[in-house]
């Protein structure tokens, strides 16, 4: 065909493939970073010996089941949020331009993006904070103490008071553990419970609410009736029964309210789908011959994005407040120092050392708020119609 | 080629109506109810009615983008209702769609390039530089701009969209594209502008298009052909030209008549159409005009004019499907006397009531006024049922009893026959492409039962089968019929529709008593 100028009528249909596929480039990028990731996960998981580090180059890291999900889900926002919004500049300045005029919402995306970084890059760096009782109660820089506090007092005594040193800028626990580093872990925790549990539960919503929709009859009877069962089933008490058995675990926590939550989503969705399904453009895809699969994957699902990402903006925080209170109960994770836990060990020393408990209380507490402010600023943006 | 492109018969499309649980069907509503319609290569047929009638539905019946009840639809000699997947995805290259509302029409999250060249996409054009080298000229060719292919629906007019959705049904090069009510979201003077734009892309490229309208004026500008569609039925098929200046059929009298003309000497011409178009759950039985018809057939019997005998029936369909409301008529009738509404006058009632229906105080004729007065008095009395009966019994009607069909105005074939012809006819060309050997075999499936003792099929096999009499009343269908019939014996299939397309293309066809 070469040499002719393409226009419609040049085009030889007899010729041209018959066999179409529904993946766009990115779903075949994605398809390849899943396969990689699953063979680097078969890699570490069978063939490395456990104690051997994952990679020893740029940093040492034994990558954890939990860091496998984590980096999956980080791949996934990069592909199908990021690269995206990338793409449809013009739409993502329109969006820009509406989300900036909420300065609140600024604030908070600025303040998010650096617990984000600070919480995904500074575990590698810090070491996990290790038990030295002979610093303990090491009170914040710039202020001080009674020198009968601390066990050993780090910095100065002045009058009787210790100060605090740059060495612990916020202090340290009754265990000696640094709690700015019991901080930046406690971001990772936070981000890995918001993001991957609120990824679970958004791919499982959208897929089964437009699917659902789309489907109709029986299929949208049997998934939604599957919903109400679900809505109904005691997940908490699910997550109870096995910490009981097999001790807290955060794999467990996301992997528990991740497979269960999703059944608000999927409802939202399929409100959401049934409105857009009567839109005359499915009806002009569906005339031009596409199938169900590919009306959904370029017409439904992009058109219900807005009102999902509003909502899962609104559940990260959910997921994330729902994982402290279960660390302070000591249901959490007790390997892993989560805000809440640290909240907990330091709540006996309230009236001694007040930092222990307070500086994890004012991440997790401007996290949620940060969170909350950008999910009503993207609502705005996103999805005018929608009140609250 | 004589041969039409598309070729609908008895196309029918019902939604059930469910109840409970178990989703028991209580009844149906018959959105289209038995259309039959034919659009030649290159030709332009309108689809027109009112809003309801169920012309959107048979348009997108007709694409199978809903799956029709029942009926055959025949594209370009191939069965459509009997495809499969990957038939039907090859079909749906060939026939396109233009939509009404330009707004809705467009994903707001594509760019319209990619809009554009979804179908292309779809069907399986995976070079995008390509794709996008395709949009931009057929962008150009529609009165666009190709570097408007990276712009969002919004940011277009409707005129704009509408030219847009054209060049999304053009892309893949079809054959037939159906417009629904292509315009009528638009402002009257870009409706122009599109509708010259149809026009042109038809020439240029030998379409057939299907409009779908409800406005006349539309319909006068771009079609070739009308088909006249009243409650999910065909009511009149004739060319633009004869329709607009010998509408056969009443409906479409009523139709031309509410168009506005640009002449103040003709104002307020024409009768207009009284009632509400009656719920297709629930169709009127006989004629299903009949209920709002300016010229329903009187009762030979009695001695009325049309306007008199439509106020009479109009009182009879109302007081049967129980619509007088006795207490209000009586308290309107008080209201004019100043009494209490108990002890009015049940002369004033009856004169209110007549009123209503503009029925004249006293029919000429004595023995309509003996019944129209006891009925009066029934529904006086409060018993509407008793007074629907004594009209129902008084002034009966043939537009209420039989059910019209359509039939060729300029032939003397009698419905069923013509019904039987269509028939053969549209089975006859799902065959135009097979072998001899295939026809025949088709042929003895088809028509095995009337076969003769040696199980040969001959001539009067294959007329019984389709119940088509021996000799039809017309002479010329009667020796199209024969020739097509020994044609279809021999084997050619191909010869056969010829035969009967070339006797039976484009007939004049009302549905009428009157005729």
């Amino acid at each position: 065909m070469a040499g002719e100028s393409d226009t419609f009528e040049s085009v030889d249909w007899e010729e041209t493939g018959g066999r179409f596929s529904t993946l766009s480039r990115r779903d075949r990028w994605a398809l390849a970073t899943v396969v990689g990731l699953l063979a680097a996960f078969v890699y570490d998981y069978a063939i490395l010996p456990a104690d051997r580090p994952t990679i020893t180059v740029p940093v040492e890291w034994n990558v954890t089941q939990l860091d496998w999900l984590f980096v999956s889900t980080l791949l996934a926002l990069l592909l199908y949020v990021a690269v995206p919004l990338y793409n449809n500049r013009r739409l993502t300045a329109y969006y820009w331009r509406e989300f900036r005029k909420n300065r609140m919402a600024i604030l908070s995306l600025v303040y998010l993006l650096v617990v984000f970084l600070i919480g995904v890059v500074g575990p590698l760096f810090l070491d996990k904070p290790v038990l030295a009782v002979e610093r303990a109660y090491q009170p914040p820089v710039f202020t001080s103490v009674d020198a009968a506090v601390p066990v050993d007092c780090l910095g100065a005594v002045v009058e009787g008071r210790c100060q605090g040193t740059m060495a612990h800028p916020l202090g340290t626990t009754g265990d000696g553990k640094d709690i700015l580093v019991l901080v930046v872990y406690g971001m990772q925790v936070s981000m890995k419970v918001g993001l991957i549990s609120t990824l679970l539960v958004v791919t499982i919503g959208t897929a089964v609410g437009t699917v659902a929709a789309y489907g109709g009859g029986l299929v949208d009877e049997l998934l939604m009736r599957y919903v109400d069962v679900q809505l109904v089933f005691p997940a908490f008490f699910l997550y109870l029964l096995l910490t009981y058995l097999f001790g807290g675990s955060l794999f467990m926590f996301i992997v528990i309210f991740g497979l269960t939550g999703w059944g608000s989503i999927a409802r939202l969705v399929r409100s959401e789908a049934l409105q857009r399904a009567e839109e005359e453009y499915i009806t002009a895809a569906r005339s031009a011959g596409a199938g169900t699969l590919y009306v959904i994957r370029r017409h439904l699902i992009p058109n219900v994005s807005n009102s999902v990402i509003t909502a899962a903006t609104l559940l990260i925080p959910g997921f994330i407040l729902f994982e402290a209170s279960l660390s302070f109960l000591s249901l959490g994770d007790p390997t892993v120092p989560s805000w809440g836990q640290v909240i907990a060990t330091g709540r006996g020393d309230l009236s001694t050392a007040w930092w222990v408990s307070t500086f994890p209380g004012v991440f997790l507490f401007t996290t949620i708020l940060a969170f909350n402010f950008m999910g009503d600023a993207l609502r705005d943006a996103l999805d005018p119609r929608q009140e609250t | 080629m004589t041969r039409p492109l598309l070729d609908i018969e008895g196309l029918t499309k019902h939604y059930p109506i469910t109840e409970g649980v178990l989703r028991n069907e209580v009844g149906r509503v018959r959105a289209v109810d038995g259309v039959s319609f034919t659009v030649d290569r290159g030709e332009t047929l309108g689809l027109v009615g009112e809003s309801g009638c169920g012309k959107s539905t048979a348009a997108t019946a007709a694409l199978r983008l809903e799956e029709p009840t029942d009926g055959r639809i025949v594209f370009d000699g191939a069965d459509v209702t009997a495809f499969g997947d990957a038939e039907l995805k090859r079909f749906r290259r060939r026939a396109q769609m233009v939509f009404q509302d330009p707004t809705s029409s467009f994903d707001p999250r594509m760019s319209i390039g990619e809009s554009v060249a979804e179908p292309l996409r779809v069907h399986g054009m995976r070079d995008r530089a390509k794709r996008r080298r395709i949009v931009g000229d057929l962008l150009e060719r529609v009165g666009l701009d190709a570097a408007d292919m990276d712009r969002y629906p919004h940011e277009f007019s409707g005129g704009q969209k509408q030219r847009i959705g054209l060049a999304r049904a053009l892309v893949i090069n079809p054959d037939l594209i159906v417009a629904d009510e292509p315009v009528s979201a638009l402002d009257v003077s870009v409706q122009a502008d599109i509708l010259d734009l149809i026009d042109r892309l038809q020439s240029a490229f030998g379409l057939a298009i299907l409009v779908i309208s409800h406005d006349m004026g539309v319909v006068r500008e771009v079609c070739d052909r009308v088909a006249v569609m009243y409650l999910g039925e065909i009511v009149e098929t004739a060319s633009t030209e004869e329709l607009f200046e010998d509408p056969k059929h009443p409906y479409t009298r009523a139709l031309l008549a509410s168009t506005p003309v640009a002449d103040p000497r003709q104002r307020g011409q024409g009768a207009s159409l009284s009632g509400d178009v009656p719920s297709p759950s629930d169709p009127p039985p006989g004629c299903r005009f009949h209920t709002r018809c300016p010229e329903v057939i009187p009762d030979e019997s009695y001695d009325l004019d049309d306007a008199t005998w439509r106020a009479v029936l109009n009182l009879r369909l109302r007081a049967e499907s129980a619509g007088i409301d006795v207490a209000a008529v009586r308290e309107y009738a008080a209201a004019d006397d100043d009494d209490d509404t108990t002890a009015v006058d049940p002369a004033a009632v009856r004169a209110a009531i007549r009123e209503e229906f503009d029925v004249p105080a006293e029919l000429p004729d004595p023995d309509a006024e003996a019944a129209v007065a006891a009925a009066l008095d029934r529904i006086v009395d409060g018993d509407v049922e008793a007074a629907a009966d004594r009209l129902g019994e008084a002034f009966p009607t043939v537009c209420r009893r039989e059910r019209p069909e359509l039939v060729p105005t300029d032939t003397d074939l009698a419905a069923a026959e013509w019904r039987a012809i269509k028939g053969f006819r549209v089975w006859v060309a799902t065959l135009v492409d097979e072998s001899a050997e295939t026809v025949t075999g088709r042929v003895r499936e088809r028509c095995g039962e009337g076969a003769d003792r040696e199980g040969e099929v001959d001539r009067l096999a294959v007329r019984a089968a389709f119940r088509l009499p021996e000799p039809l009343s017309d002479s010329a269908a009667e020796r199209a019929v024969g020739a097509a019939v020994d044609a279809l014996l021999a084997g050619r299939a191909g010869d056969a529709a010829d035969e009967l397309y070339d006797a039976f293309g484009p007939l004049r066809e009302s549905a009428c008593h009157l005729g």
